[in-house]
């Protein structure tokens, strides 16, 4: 009967290498490894050719996916290395650490608030870094146990004999509490399969268990009572398999042994000879592939400097951090810039593994992938453009599902720009990256399916929204996505939200949205009557309130609130009541002759009256004169300027009387007030459409304008009906009729 | 000794000895000191039997270990910052730490010509017995080639093109051929080149990519935190005190955390506490003008004030180092003072002192 205990450090490749060569040396007909028992059956698969890591396993509670913990592997991880040799012998692999259902049991009666993070190394192995000049533990270890090369057995005795003596120091970490469960565990399963009818044991584990799982059999009774003192657990723990990437792999949970360079482990575990010297050549292929010039000259420098470095520090090996010094004197002209992206792309590396399709998998995961199927839809990493055509019911069913996912922050779909017109049509350009995934099973306690998983965001939204705007945004979101239950749920809030409102801007930013909204009237299942009701409380509120909004305001608010003000009259000429349209143009006539208001604003005001023609022309013109008054601050005019022409110089070209009154305001100004004035009267006029411009360009040629417009004399003149119809058939087309 | 300012060897003479004696580690051929005592002399240590070594570099080891490694390989070591990080003051102490000599040094500047580098003639001799090794007036490059040491280009972007490219020769194939006399010097196992350059300057000269390739590049940052800016200063405005026998005492910490703060945050643009905005000044406001403040300041208090540093020593100083513009640095400045220096309540006495000079 031997048991064989291998002390590793997670995801060290060192360590990996001789687990597999010791391994093949004592043949063992069972291994053990460190992680919950609750994986036994995922390990059981690894070795299959269509799993490849990085992968990680996760392990949840089934009825709340969001307690959960992975336990990430990579392809020269100890534990997968001795898992692959279990498969591939046909011996039992199995974990031995506490059940996740126990440690989630632990978490939840306060005593833990972290998940079992396996590795504690780390702490004692510093004592012994100090002592022998190292920068941490992690040195030390690197240093003696992973890239010194010696014979397996007696690497895995020094481990343990290293181990043991700091233990036998007592020194105390926080882990210590937990470990003591945790070993009392590991021993348990280690007698029970003992009993069994294994007789060759090997068992891999953290290095610092390693000389706790020895003493096996004096410990029995001990071991009974503590498990005693664990609670109960029933929550049922399910674990699957997930694609992880290289960048997720220094996350911290499970295995959380943060490994900061996968990329450099997998190069050192793949490539047997010449490491540091390929590993420069990798570096500069990257370089290169960014039009860096690297010449071999380059590598071979490094290759020098860098074994220079390491002879400085008494080193006996090059490791990544000279190799990375001399990659960034030799090769980056000493930038930090070049070799930050050589690092995102190498030395972590974007390598995303893959999982069999057969591994059960989280529900709304499982959903996702059966909507895909259903609406013809495939995950492609380069981008590929759908143009759906919302009449058919599979195009319809596919904007839903690209809505809600845009509903649950996962980018896969983006809208573009429609090449026809209708709004029947809509275009989409989806690109996939594995990350998605693991955001969408990071989303998977909010709901089983896409539809609940993206209602109940937009509720958790809604809840913490604080503004009208919000909300009303939300509503907007939701309809395209056919989000009908949580449209009320929001309308719910947006009521509540209301009645204590009083901040007119957050009102004027969602209205025209809500307005918006209402026009669909009750699509389909949801009822929209109540948006009306709001729509109207709200409007009557902003009548009441913006003339006090209006006032006081700086440049740069008026400025906002003039936008505000102008996309408002719009949302109202929409809104098509007549009623509350009237009650509109009264408020606003209740504001022009506000001194406090910011000329922008009084101009933007004067011009919506005018196009709403609720001024006759004679008051129009008085306001305009006055403003345009010669005592008034020139800036001030050209603010009311820009409130009045903003968008849209037409009207100078047709009315005369209007054109007359600038023409002549301009001509008064003094050349230096002029020139001072200019940037911001140009802001008005670039604007305006070239059409327009060259046309104001001309009237102004020609000065003061009579009482006709030459414009339209023109072009009776000049009309041929005949020659006009010829145009028509084209017309037609480039409208699509 | 009469001299104004020793060479690095001289002045720390009695450190390098005693790193000699305790080097244990293996020599490249024609250095002094093994490449690990060399950065222990950077860096500063404590010897086995108590000999304290003082730091020259105060600011990544990281950084140290890479040029001193570059040296001990066949490429040329170039140290690149903006004015003021310590590129010439590292560089004298590599040359001198490694070979004892740091006077092989070549002062680049716009006028420097390929005589300057490579070799020139002493036309009398020339004229009289026509071309001879004789006639022939070498340059540092050719005296460290020939003695295996180390030569120091100064500002090497300020040298035009055509003649920084004449070192291309020298760095790759460590020759440097002289056809006026049908022969070559050959560099001495030991020569190396550390040349400077600064990032700041407008209208310089880049290097050429065949030039750029032969040096391995070492970016010197400005310090990275206050602590250690305070240090440099201390440590710097302590030996010139020795140096230039200023009758006053040592200013305290408390002083130059004020200078080092200021310049901290008139060069970052924020203040310490990152709450409020501050322009920044044209001038780069380093390290080195913070040293030559207080240095000012001293001066000025040995001989016209009690040999104790006050805030009128350090205002003019201050200033002078800050105000390089005279029209917009002014604004900058004047909106520092009246926003920041004045709403310190202990900065009173620097306020007053800076307003009076204004």
């Amino acid at each position: 009967m031997a048991i064989h205990i291998l002390g590793i450090r997670h995801h060290g490749v060192g360590s990996a290498k001789n687990v597999r060569e010791r391994l093949s040396e004592i043949e063992p007909d069972l291994i053990l490894v460190e992680g919950p028992p609750e994986i036994d059956n995922m390990l059981a698969t690894i070795g299959q050719a269509n799993l490849v890591p990085p992968a990680a396993i996760m392990c949840y509670n089934s009825e709340n996916p969001r307690e959960s913990v992975f336990y990430p592997f990579a392809e020269y991880s100890p534990e997968w290395v001795a898992a692959q040799y279990a498969n591939k012998h046909r011996i039992p692999v199995k974990a031995i650490d506490l059940p996740v259902t126990i440690s989630f049991a632990k978490k939840r009666e306060g005593n833990e608030s972290t998940p079992p993070e396996p590795i504690t190394n780390k702490d004692p192995l510093s004592y012994l870094a100090e002592i022998s000049g190292f920068n941490s533990g992690e040195d030390w270890w690197e240093y003696h146990f992973e890239q010194q090369k010696s014979n397996t057995s007696e690497h895995f005795e020094a481990v343990m004999h290293v181990m043991e003596s700091l233990r036998a120091e007592e020194i105390k970490s926080s882990l210590d509490q937990e470990n003591i469960h945790r070993e009392a565990y590991m021993r348990t399963l280690i007698r029970q399969y003992q009993n069994e009818i294994f007789t060759n044991i090997a068992v891999i584990c953290g290095a610092w268990h390693a000389p706790a799982l020895t003493k096996l059999d004096e410990t029995a009774k001990p071991d009974a009572k503590l498990i005693k003192e664990l609670p109960k657990s029933r929550i049922k723990v399910t674990s699957t398999w997930i694609p992880w990437t290289n960048s997720r792999l220094s996350m911290l949970s499970g295995y959380g042994a943060g490994i900061y360079s996968p990329g450099w482990y997998e190069h050192q575990w793949k490539v047997k000879d010449n490491v540091e010297i390929s590993w420069l050549t990798k570096i500069a292929n990257t370089l290169r592939q960014k039009q860096i010039d690297i010449s071999t000259a380059h590598v071979i420098e490094a290759f020098v400097l860098s074994r220079s470095l390491s002879a400085i520090r008494n080193k006996y090996y090059v490791s990544l951090e000279e190799l990375d010094e001399a990659a960034l004197s030799v090769m980056c002209m000493g930038d930090g810039i070049w070799l930050e992206f050589v690092k995102k792309e190498l030395t972590i590396g974007n390598k995303l593994g893959k999982v069999p399709d057969e591994i059960p998998k989280v529900p709304l995961q499982e959903d996702f992938e059966q909507q895909l199927k259903t609406l013809r839809l495939k995950l492609t990493a380069g981008e590929k453009q759908y143009d759906l055509d919302l009449r058919k019911e599979i195009d319809l069913n596919r904007s839903i599902l690209f809505f809600r996912l845009e509903i649950m922050e996962i980018p896969w779909a983006k809208r573009t720009v429609s090449r026809t017109k209708g709004t029947f049509k809509e275009s989409w350009v989806t690109e996939w990256s594995p990350d998605m995934m693991i955001e969408l099973i990071d989303k998977a306690f909010l709901g089983n399916t896409i539809e609940s998983a993206s209602h109940n965001l937009v509720v958790n939204k809604c809840i913490q929204a604080k503004s009208i705007a919000e909300a009303s945004g939300l509503i907007q979101t939701c309809i395209p996505a056919e989000l009908f239950e949580s449209i009320d749920t929001v309308l719910e809030k947006i009521v509540e939200l209301s009645t204590i409102s009083s901040d007119i801007i957050d009102l004027m930013v969602a209205l025209p949205g809500l307005i918006d909204v209402s026009r669909y009237g009750n699509v389909r299942k949801s009822d929209l009557s109540i948006l009306n009701t709001i729509v109207k409380q709200l409007l009557v509120k902003v009548y009441v309130g913006l003339n006090n909004a209006c006032y006081g305001l700086d440049e740069e608010n008026s400025t906002n609130m003039f936008g505000l003000v102008a996309n408002l009259n719009n949302a109202i000429r929409l809104y098509n009541n007549s009623d509350y349209q009237q009650q509109w143009h009264e408020t606003l006539h209740g504001m022009i002759d506000n001194s406090g208001i910011h000329p922008i604003v009084l101009g933007c005001i004067c011009r919506l009256l005018l196009d709403a023609q609720q001024m006759d022309e004679y008051e129009v013109d008085t306001r305009i004169s006055f403003a345009l008054s010669a005592s008034n601050d020139p800036y001030q005019v050209a603010s009311w300027l820009e409130g009045f022409l903003k968008g849209n110089g037409m009207i100078l070209i047709y009315d005369n009387r209007l054109w007359n009154l600038i023409y002549s305001w301009v001509d008064s100004l003094p050349g230096n007030t002029f020139m001072e004035l200019l940037p911001l009267l140009r802001r008005t006029f670039a604007k305006f459409e070239y059409g327009e411009r060259r046309q104001i360009g001309e009237k102004a040629k020609r000065g003061l304008a009579n009482d006709y417009t030459p414009v339209d004399r023109d072009a009776a003149h000049n009309f041929d009906p005949e020659r006009a119809a010829k145009i028509l058939p084209i017309i037609k087309e480039l409208a699509g009729f | 000794m009469n001299v104004l300012r020793e060479h690095a060897e001289q002045q720390f003479q009695e450190e390098l000895h005693e790193l000699e004696k305790q080097d244990t580690g293996s020599k490249p051929t024609n250095w002094k000191l093994s490449p690990a005592s060399v950065v222990k002399y950077l860096m500063g240590s404590k010897l086995s039997n108590g000999f304290e070594i003082t730091p020259k570099y105060i600011g990544q080891q990281r950084l140290m270990e890479i040029a001193v490694a570059t040296l001990t390989t066949d490429r040329a070591l170039l140290l690149y910052g903006i004015p003021g990080t310590a590129k010439s003051w590292v560089s004298e102490h590599l040359a001198a730490a490694i070979t004892g000599d740091s006077t092989l040094l070549i002062q680049g500047t716009a006028g420097t010509s390929e005589e300057s580098i490579r070799y020139g003639w002493n036309y009398a001799r020339l004229l009289a017995e026509g071309p001879s090794a004789a006639a022939m007036v070498s340059t540092p490059v050719m005296n460290a080639m020939q003695n295996g040491k180390i030569v120091r280009i100064e500002e090497l972007t300020r040298i035009s093109a055509d003649v920084q490219d004449t070192l291309i020769t020298v760095l790759s194939e460590k020759t440097m051929p002289v056809p006026e006399l049908n022969m070559e010097v050959q560099a001495v196992k030991g020569f190396n080149v550390i040349a400077t350059a600064n990032n700041r300057d407008k209208g310089v000269n880049e290097l050429s990519s065949a030039l750029k390739r032969r040096f391995n590049t070492v970016i010197l940052p400005v310090p990275a935190t206050t602590e250690e800016e305070v240090r440099i200063v201390q440590t710097r405005v302590q030996s010139n005190l020795k140096a230039l026998e200023l009758p006053a005492s040592a200013p305290t910490v408390h002083d130059i955390q004020r200078i080092v703060r200021i310049f901290r945050e008139l060069r970052n643009g924020v203040t310490e506490d990152g709450r409020t905005k501050i322009k920044s000044p044209s001038s780069t406001v380093s390290t080195a003008e913070a040293i030559s403040v207080v240095n000012n300041g001293l001066a000025l208090a040995a001989h016209f004030g009690n040999g104790k540093l006050n805030a009128h020593d350090l205002a003019s100083g201050l200033i002078g180092a800050i105000v390089k513009d005279p029209v917009q640095d002014t604004v900058v400045w004047n909106e520092y003072l009246e926003n920041i220096v004045k709403t310190r309540e202990e900065w009173k006495d620097i306020y007053r002192a800076c307003k009076e000079l204004n």
